[in-house]
C-alpha cells in the first residue's frame, strides 16, 4: 500500500528525517509510529501526505511514485489525514462540512461515517461550539469520507483523556479492520498504540530505529534504551 | 436571506437554499419584482436630474462595492484594485471605437474580452497568496495601470492626463447611445443592472461555488486535504467580481461620455471599500445601499467645503455604530426584534 524509500526531510540546516524506510500494508491493521519528541514522527506524516516536500527519497503509494503529487490529488486517490491540532471548519455546522466534502468525493455513505464517529447528536451545531473531543472526531470523520484506502493520523489522542484516546483508537481500529484499509497513526500515548496497533515503527532523532509487532517492539533493546525505558 | 431579502449570513449554511413555505417565497418574488420596477421608475418622476445623476453615481459605486464585498465575504480577500478594471473598461471601450474603428457594441465586446484575459492572468498570479499580500498586489497592479495611461508613449491612445472624450454613434447593445446621457433613463438602466447583478451574486453565494469559497476562506488546508482544488474557485470568484467592476465601468463611460485617469485612481478603490463597509459586506443590498449613501453624503459634505474631514468622521461613526454595515446592522436588529425568522 505505502512504501517509503530513503526519505529525508530537512528544515534549513536541521535534518528532521534521515533515510527512513518504511512499508505499510493494507491489511486492516493500524500501523503506529512512536518515538521521543523531535524524532520526526509528524514530519514523516507530512512528507507522506504531501504537506512537506522531502529533500530526498521517494513515497510510493499503491506502487506509484507520488513524491511530487499535490495534497488534493493524493486525497482524491484515497490518502486522507487528520491533524494533531484539530483542523475543522469552525463556523460551519458539523453536517454542512461533512456534506460538502462527501459531495466532492462522491461519497453517498456519509451516514456510516457519522455513526462510526458517533456524531449524530452534533450535526446541527457549528464545529467551533462543540467540545474539543467531539471536534477531534469531526476531524477524523472528515478524513474518513470518500472511503480512503490509507488513513494518516497525527496524534489523534492529543488533548484527549486516556479514556477518550482509547475510545477513539477503538473506533479507528474497528473501521480499519472492517474496511481492510491501511492506517498510520503517530501517537505519544504508547499504551494506546500497543493496545490497538498491529504493527509499530519507532523513530529516534529522525532515523528509523525498529519496526515490528507490539510484542517485538516492547522487547527490542534499542527501543527500550532510546525511548521506552521502563515505560514498557 | 432565505426569506427574500438580499442580506446574507456571513457564514451561510452550505445546504440552505431559498426554502420556506411556497406562498412566502412567492410573496417575496412578487415583492421583489414590484421593488425592481418601482425602483427603476418612481425616482424618475419624483427626483430632479441632479439627484438622479447623484443616485446613478451611487449605484455605479454600489456595483463596485458589491464586487469588492462579494470577494471579502465569500473568499476573505480584500481587493484594492477595483478602479483599474472600472476605469480600464472605459479606456478600452473608447480606444476600441476611436483607434480600432470598432462599432460601440463591438468595442464593448472586445474591451470585455481583454479585461477578462487581464483579470484571469492577474488572478492566476495573486489568488494563491495570503490575504494581506493579495490586497497589496491588487493595489500595486491598479497603481501600475493608472500610471501606465499617463505614459507619454501612450498619450495618442489614452489622452494622457486629459483623458478621452468618448463619442458614441448609433446604438450600444440595441440601446440608442443618447439614452445613456439622459439622467432618468440612465437611472432606470443602472438600477436594473445593479439589482440583477446583486441577485446574480446572491445566487452565486448560495451556490456550491459560494459554499466552497467560504470553506476555503475558513480552512484552506483542510479543503486541500479534503481533495479540493483551492486555486480554481478563488480564481473564478476573482474573475467574476472583476467582471462586475467592468460592467460598472462600461456604464460609467456610456453615461459620462469621457474617461479620465481619475477613474483608475486609488481614491475610486478606497471609496469602493468604504461604501462596502458602510453598507455591509454580507449581502447584495448592503454594498448598493452603501454606494448610494456615500454618493449623497459626498455631495452634502462637498457643499460645506469639508469633504475629506466630514467623510472621515462619518466613516468612523458608521463603522463604530454599525460594525456589520448599515444593512447588516438593521438586519440583525430586525432579527432580535423578531421581525425575521431566527436563523434566516
Amino acid at each position: 500500500m505505502l512504501a517509503i524509500e530513503k526519505l529525508s526531510v530537512s528544515y534549513g540546516s536541521v535534518r528532521a528525517l534521515s533515510d527512513v524506510d518504511l512499508e505499510v500494508r493494507g491489511d486492516g491493521l493500524l500501523h503506529g509510529i512512536i518515538g521521543p519528541n523531535g524524532a520526526g514522527k509528524s514530519t514523516l506524516l507530512d512528507a507522506i501526505c504531501g504537506r512537506r516536500r522531502p529533500t530526498s527519497g521517494r513515497v510510493r503509494y499503491c506502487g506509484e511514485d507520488i513524491t511530487q503529487r499535490s495534497i488534493s490529488w493524493r486525497r482524491r486517490q484515497g490518502m486522507a489525514r487528520s491533524f494533531q491540532r484539530t483542523s475543522v471548519f469552525q463556523n460551519l455546522t458539523v453536517l454542512d462540512q461533512l456534506k460538502l466534502v462527501a459531495q466532492h468525493l462522491g461519497d453517498d455513505q456519509l451516514d456510516d461515517v457519522i455513526e462510526v464517529m458517533d456524531l449524530g447528536g452534533y450535526l446541527e451545531q457549528k464545529a467551533g461550539r462543540i467540545a474539543y473531543g467531539v471536534q477531534r472526531r469531526v476531524d477524523v470523520a472528515l478524513a474518513l469520507i470518500g472511503r480512503p484506502r490509507l488513513l494518516l493520523m497525527d496524534e489523534p489522542g492529543a488533548g484527549l483523556s486516556a479514556t477518550e484516546t482509547l475510545r477513539l483508537f477503538g473506533h479507528v481500529r474497528d473501521l480499519v479492520r472492517e474496511r481492510g484499509i491501511a492506517a498510520v497513526v503517530v501517537e505519544h500515548d504508547v499504551d494506546a498504540v500497543f493496545a490497538c496497533c498491529g504493527m509499530v515503527t519507532v523513530l529516534d532523532l529522525g532515523r528509523h530505529l525498529a519496526t515490528g509487532t507490539p510484542e517485538a517492539i516492547r522487547a527490542d533493546h534499542r527501543v527500550i534504551a532510546a525511548y521506552l525505558g521502563t515505560a514498557a | 436571506m432565505s426569506n427574500g431579502t438580499m442580506t446574507d449570513d456571513l457564514h451561510a449554511p452550505v445546504t440552505t437554499t431559498l426554502t420556506g413555505p411556497l406562498p412566502r417565497r412567492s410573496l417575496a418574488i412578487v415583492a421583489g419584482l414590484i421593488g425592481l420596477g418601482a425602483g427603476a421608475v418612481v425616482p424618475t418622476y419624483l427626483a430632479s436630474d441632479f439627484v438622479l445623476r447623484l443616485g446613478s453615481e451611487g449605484l455605479l459605486l454600489g456595483l463596485l462595492a458589491l464586487s469588492v464585498a462579494f470577494l471579502m465575504n465569500q473568499a476573505g480577500l480584500v481587493a484594492l484594485g477595483a478602479a483599474s478594471v472600472y476605469g480600464g473598461a472605459g479606456y478600452l471601450f473608447a480606444i476600441g471605437m476611436s483607434d480600432w474603428g470598432l462599432t460601440p457594441t463591438a468595442a464593448l465586446g472586445v474591451a470585455f474580452l481583454i479585461l477578462l484575459g487581464y483579470v484571469a492572468m492577474l488572478g492566476a498570479l495573486i489568488v494563491r497568496t495570503n490575504p494581506l499580500a493579495f490586497m497589496m498586489l491588487t493595489l500595486a497592479a491598479g497603481e501600475m495601470i493608472s500610471h501606465a495611461v499617463l505614459l507619454e508613449g501612450l498619450r495618442d491612445y489614452t489622452g494622457g492626463a486629459d483623458g478621452l472624450v468618448v463619442r458614441i454613434n448609433g446604438t450600444v447593445l440595441g440601446i440608442d447611445a443618447i439614452h445613456f446621457a439622459d439622467p432618468a433613463k440612465f437611472w432606470s438602466l443602472a438600477w436594473t443592472v445593479a439589482v440583477l447583478v446583486g441577485l446574480a451574486l446572491w445566487g452565486v453565494g448560495r451556490s456550491r461555488l459560494g459554499a466552497v469559497l467560504r470553506a476555503i476562506r475558513e480552512n484552506e488546508e483542510r479543503m486541500r486535504f479534503s481533495g479540493f482544488n483551492t486555486f480554481l474557485p478563488r480564481l473564478t470568484g476573482y474573475v467574476l467580481v472583476n467582471l462586475v467592476a467592468a460592467i460598472a465601468g462600461f456604464l460609467h463611460v456610456l453615461n459620462a461620455g469621457f474617461v479620465s485617469p481619475e477613474s483608475l485612481g486609488l481614491s475610486v478603490s478606497t471609496n469602493t471599500l468604504v461604501a462596502a463597509l458602510i453598507g455591509g459586506i454580507s449581502g447584495s443590498l448592503g454594498p448598493i445601499f452603501g454606494g448610494l449613501l456615500f454618493s449623497f453624503a459626498q455631495d452634502e459634505f462637498g457643499a460645506r467645503g469639508l469633504t475629506q474631514l466630514l467623510t472621515g468622521v462619518a466613516i468612523v461613526v458608521f463603522i463604530v455604530v454599525f460594525p456589520q454595515g448599515v444593512v447588516g446592522g438593521l438586519s440583525g436588529l430586525s432579527r432580535r426584534l423578531g421581525w425575521r425568522r431566527e436563523g434566516s
